[in-house]
């Protein structure tokens, strides 16, 4: 919202301050300004200057060099193209470093080799005219030296550009009255009253006891709060004068006559929107505030056809509607260059329903803006004085036609809101020290009506700031901090207790997991997004759609639900990244969404692992890694074949992505809560990958809850030697060393530490020998020889009863 | 004799200087040390002397014959060394061969940028005594609008574009949480005052995205509750909190600022970091640069943690984090941070 500092100077003086600083005590006082903006400076800096002499530039035929008096110390000369210069025309001269009216800067410039400095102006120039030949011919009676801005009556004005969101719990800030206001409290300067009751008296003495030729009802369900209506004769259609098209335009506003000016200058001056109607328009003499009860079409005043809905406030006569309540009048009602008769419409709506209205159909004016924000009803009457008073100044034959029509609620019952503000409270909650006499002043410079009770004060709120924005002790104390200023609250350190504090454990298994991730699978972190589309899931054949986790204003279709799962998004990933790089291995530490119908969404912490190479399957190095994080996280959990009677809980083992031998489960607490696999080359191809890709899959969700056991034992150093038994064996080639290794689950020596693969052998293509190392120890003595023998001859006996006979 | 002794010494010494070969300096050892060698012959005459004589002569010839010994295991040394050193240079390996220089790829990892930032930052507010904290993605509308002092019609909704999801008439409406301050509220509930506590977090708004807005970002959210908790206490805590986030000498101002869930609230501006308050393009000319909204708890919002205005109060304070993100590392386009790409994320190598 613009504000205009002249038009703030009708309602109180400010400072003699630039325009900046007072731009910054109202950012750090009351809302912020985005922009100044000096409007006009140019007619006060171009001025009126008399031709001394006339040569001819020396190397252009059609320019002259032009000598002149503008009032300053010395003459200027400047470089002149214009074909009416004449020794002793006065002409507007405007000087280097103006920016002209059309939006030139003016430089230095060298014209044909004459540094030139400045320009004498053409009507056109000046934005005075549409086009004009040769520069302007100025009254000879003129002073030298004069500020056009006297010559042609105009004015300079300082406009702040107020950003909106910094209102939008302010209604009583989006008119200058109330602008003007909050100036005079931050200054500490007197506030104006012109509307003060005395003045309301006289206007309402305009009244006459003539019948008033438009009644107004306001029907039951609608929107409106108060609707005032006061009909008018006698009204000249015509342009407004200079000075209010001046205002209108330095904020933004575009003059048409002098009756839309005029509300628009109301609205813009007290920051109450109100309508005119053309009052032949209205049939019957009566309107009819109502909510539709039907789809209705209504043709608004900018030619768009809008489709209302039941439900929606119009005002309409007894056939069809004329305004679209608190939003836009509507084309046919509204005042024409032939009007004569009209009707003033001033009414307050409630805030929500407009703002619905206005938000559906897309049209957000200066007037539903104004009430999305819970206007006082008890201004209405003021506003519909004040446009009277301005219409009466501008057109003096307009006269008063009955008297004002009022239906809405019982403004006199509308509560007083009193607010007790504890001194305490409000010296504690600043943390500055503030004397009663302080507080009183800023309250009584705001409109608030303030009593001292002792320990606090009573305070009045005033109904214009009662609406919504004022409803505690907390709003009171921001007034008093804000126009205190709260750069003049020193910083001080909070007297804090003593409390440990760490991080929990899902935090601190993130951190080492994350750790872990990059030191030791030597990966990269990616974040992909919690959002995808059925296309990405579809595409990689993923059995869960998460239908019951579809956004209903998604921004597109390829991110309109919650992934099911990390994998979809990361296979994706993974797929961008193979036709970039050679060989990579990223990980993800994230979210999935599971549709739950006791708390319709259930998030899972996931983490992810992605290795992907070119020409080799890394499935066992991921599997190695899998077993070294949770091993090196301390997490309860191993790796183990796929089993029928345990299936795996957070992937679908059916799933076609799944290679059909790389394939684990991770269990964690008993649960098939992870898998390591490699994706299925026909996945693979419908990703358009090529390559070979492993991934390692775990939900920590149950696991990040617990802290991790440190099952670390220490045993004393033994005090004797152990030694190793070797055997070989032959088998199969396709035979896992894990199922050789399971075997000897019923060896049993309690001696025995361990017993490990040492080797590995092909045989030929069908056979493959398998060292076996055996481990044993006491701590008590030294092994004898018959014990390794012994136990020896046991291991491969077992061995060979589990059919892998010692290779002979 | 003493200059017999020494004049055998330098012949040694010199005689030794010239050998290369392991035998030939064995055989100078015992030509000169040995039985028969030159010193010992030497040495043989000492029962000649006078008593006094041999006082002076032994020593010195006892030091002479140490000194030999150490020369010869020296140059022995030496000699292997050389040799070793030979077999060495044989084997010699190109070490610059290093997986630095190597086109293939090799083992190296990163976190994400906006995990690096997010550590440090909770570990500046740990070490203030901040618990960390974080909460569901899928929200409902108390814990995004209601508890936070935003009913139903309040315009302060059509400032936060929610992603809502499809829910069933009559069923409670869901949506993702569209800010951090969802779990001001959950972290109320959890606790007793006075405590502290960040959250930081992503958070989505259904919003065109560009290079400078995500429909998907991360934010931090900090709350303090106490007795007595004041404007000034927070000016403080947001000054000394930043500049350890900044590593510089923050100045900061607040100034009215409108936020359904503080009261006063504010919007705290730094002195810009890049003109230091002269004005540029990045402060606009006006020497201050927006960095966060924060403010004084709303009394309605402590009510809905379970918490008595009337005896506790506290600040709040909001922080985006992918914005710090951004600018410490000159990030152009915010888009880039979920883009999976590894062309970004491999900018952050961490070794």
């Amino acid at each position: 919202m613009k504000i205009s500092l002249d038009w703030i100077k009708d309602f109180t003086q400010l400072p003699e301050k630039d325009a900046d600083s007072l731009a910054t005590r109202l950012t750090l006082g009351c809302c912020e300004v985005e922009d100044v903006e000096t409007q006009g400076l140019f007619w006060e800096q171009i001025k009126v200057a008399e031709i001394l002499e006339i040569e001819a530039h020396p190397e252009a035929d059609k320019l002259n060099l032009v000598t002149f008096d503008y009032g300053a110390k010395q003459t200027k000369k400047v470089v002149c193209g214009a074909s009416n210069v004449r020794k002793g025309l006065k002409t507007p001269y405007a000087p280097t470093g103006v920016l002209l009216p059309n939006g030139l800067f003016l430089e230095p410039k060298k014209i044909r080799g004459f540094l030139s400095e400045g320009m004498l102006c053409s009507q056109e120039e000046l934005c005075l005219a549409d086009s004009s030949e040769g520069i302007m011919e100025l009254d000879p009676s003129l002073e030298v030296g004069t500020a056009m801005k006297d010559v042609l009556n105009k004015n300079t004005d300082t406009v702040l550009d107020i950003d909106n969101k910094s209102l939008t719990h302010r209604p009583d800030l989006w008119g200058h009255y109330g602008m003007a206001r909050e100036f005079a409290a931050l200054y500490e300067m007197k506030l104006e009253k012109p509307f003060s009751p005395k003045w309301m008296q006289k206007m309402q003495s305009l009244q006459t006891d003539q019948a008033s030729p438009v009644k107004v009802s306001v029907e039951k369900d609608c929107a409106a709060l108060a609707y005032y209506g006061l009909s008018l004769d006698g009204v000249e259609v015509e342009s407004s004068p200079d000075w209010m098209q001046n205002r209108l335009r330095a904020v933004g506003l575009r003059p048409i006559n002098n009756i839309v000016d005029i509300s628009n200058y109301v609205m813009i001056e007290l920051g109450m929107p109100l309508h005119i109607f053309d009052r032949q328009e209205i049939k019957g003499g009566q309107v009819h505030i109502k909510a539709l009860s039907e789809n209705t079409s209504f043709q608004t005043l900018d030619e768009v056809e809008r489709e209302l809905l039941p439900g929606d406030t119009i005002i309409s006569d007894n056939e069809a509607p004329l305004v679209l309540a608190g939003i836009m009048g509507g084309l046919k009602s509204g005042v024409k260059d032939t009007t004569q008769e009209i009707f003033i419409e001033v009414a307050n709506w409630q805030a929500a329903p407009i703002r619905r209205t206005s938000t559906r159909i897309g049209l957000r004016t200066d007037s539903s803006q104004r009430y999305e924000k819970s206007l006082d009803s008890l201004l209405c009457e003021r506003t519909l004085w004040r446009t009277v008073e301005l219409i009466c100044e501008l057109c003096p034959k307009a006269k008063v036609i009955g008297k004002i029509e009022y239906d809405g609620e019982d403004l006199t019952k509308i509560p007083d809101l009193k607010l007790s503000l504890g001194k305490k409270k409000l010296q504690k909650v600043l943390g500055v020290e503030l004397s009663d006499l302080r507080v009183k002043a800023i309250f009584e410079s705001l409109d608030f009506g303030i009593e001292d009770k002792g320990e606090s004060f009573e305070i009045h709120v005033p109904s214009f700031r009662a609406t919504k924005d004022i409803e505690g002790q907390a709003d009171l104390i921001e007034e008093v901090g804000r126009v205190v200023g709260y750069d003049n609250i020193d910083p001080v350190s909070p007297a804090l207790d003593i409390s440990p504090v760490s991080l929990t454990n899902s935090q601190k298994l993130q951190r080492q997991t994350r750790d872990f991730m990059v030191y030791n699978a030597h990966a990269y972190e990616v974040m992909t997004y919690p959002m995808l589309g059925q296309k990405n899931l579809e595409k990689c054949s993923w059995p869960q759609m998460n239908d019951e986790l579809v956004l209903v204003n998604a921004l597109s279709r390829d991110q309109d639900r919650m992934r099911p799962s990390l994998l979809p998004s990361l296979l994706e990933a993974c797929a961008l990244n193979a036709k970039q790089r050679e060989r990579f291995h990223l990980f993800e530490w994230g979210r999935s969404y599971q549709p739950s119908s006791k708390s319709f969404c259930e998030e899972h912490t996931q983490v992810a692992l992605c290795m992907y190479h070119p020409e080799k399957s890394l499935f066992k190095e991921l599997a190695n890694t899998a077993e070294r994080y949770m091993r090196a996280l301390n997490l309860p959990g191993d790796i183990c074949e796929r089993n029928p009677k345990f299936k795996n809980q957070v992937i679908d083992e059916q799933w076609n992505g799944i290679h059909p031998y790389e394939f684990f489960n991770v269990r964690l607490m008993g649960k098939m809560q992870g898998a390591i696999f490699s994706i299925h080359p026909l996945v693979m191809r419908d990703l358009k990958m090529k390559g070979h890709l492993s991934v390692m899959f775990m939900d920590l969700t149950q696991v990040e809850m617990k802290a991790p056991k440190d099952k670390t034992k220490y045993r004393p150093l033994p005090k004797f030697p152990g030694s190793n038994f070797d055997c070989t064996i032959v088998t199969k080639k396709g035979e896992p060393v894990a199922k050789v290794l399971e075997s000897l689950k019923s060896f049993k020596e309690k001696e025995l530490q361990e017993v490990k693969v040492a080797d590995v052998f092909e045989l030929d293509k069908d056979l493959k020998s398998v060292t076996l190392r055996a481990s044993f120890l006491d701590p008590e003595k030294t092994l004898s020889g018959d014990f390794l023998t012994q136990a020896g001859d046991k291991m491969v006996a077992t061995l060979e009863k589990a059919g892998y006979p010692l290779k002979s | 004799m003493l200059q017999k002794i020494d004049e055998i010494y330098t012949d040694f010494q010199k005689a030794l200087s010239q050998l290369k070969d392991q035998s030939e300096i064995l055989n100078l050892k015992s030509q000169y040390l040995g039985k028969k060698g030159q010193l010992s012959e030497v040495l043989k005459s000492l029962k000649d002397v006078t008593d006094e004589q041999r006082r002076e002569i032994g020593p010195h010839a006892n030091k002479v014959k140490q000194e030999m010994n150490e020369l010869v295991q020296q140059a022995l040394r030496n000699l292997e060394v050389e040799k070793i050193n030979e077999k060495l240079a044989a084997e010699r390996e190109d070490t610059t061969y290093l997986d630095s220089v190597k086109s293939e790829w090799t083992p190296t990892g990163g976190v994400h940028p906006r995990t690096l930032i997010q550590r440090e930052i909770e570990d500046i507010f740990l070490s203030m005594g901040f618990e960390v904290l974080d909460g569901p993605h899928v929200e409902d509308e108390f814990h995004n609008f209601e508890a936070l002092n935003i009913p139903g019609d309040h315009p302060a909704r059509d400032m936060q574009d929610t992603f809502w999801f499809d829910t069933k008439e009559g069923e409670k409406k869901h949506l993702l949480r569209t800010h951090t301050s969802t779990i001001q509220v959950r972290g109320m509930l959890e606790r007793k005052p006075p405590f502290r506590f960040i959250a930081p977090g992503t958070v989505f708004r259904c919003e065109r995205t560009d290079a400078s807005h995500e429909m998907c970002f991360t934010q931090l959210e900090g709350m303090m509750v106490g007795r007595d908790i004041s404007v000034s206490h927070l000016i403080y805590f947001m000054k000394t909190a930043l500049q350890e986030i900044f590593k510089k000498k923050i100045e900061v101002r607040l100034r009215p600022g409108f936020f359904p869930f503080v009261e006063p609230g504010f919007e705290l501006d730094i002195r810009c970091l890049i003109c230091q308050g002269k004005g540029c393009s990045v402060c606009k000319q006006t020497g201050w640069v927006e960095l966060l909204p924060c403010g004084m708890v709303h009394p309605n919002v402590l009510k809905a943690g379970g918490i008595d205005p009337e005896t506790h109060n506290g600040f709040a304070f909001g922080l985006g984090l992918d914005r710090l993100v951004m600018m410490r590392y000159g990030i152009d386009d915010i888009r880039h941070l979920q883009s999976g790409d590894l062309r970004f994320n491999s900018q952050f190598k961490t070794y």
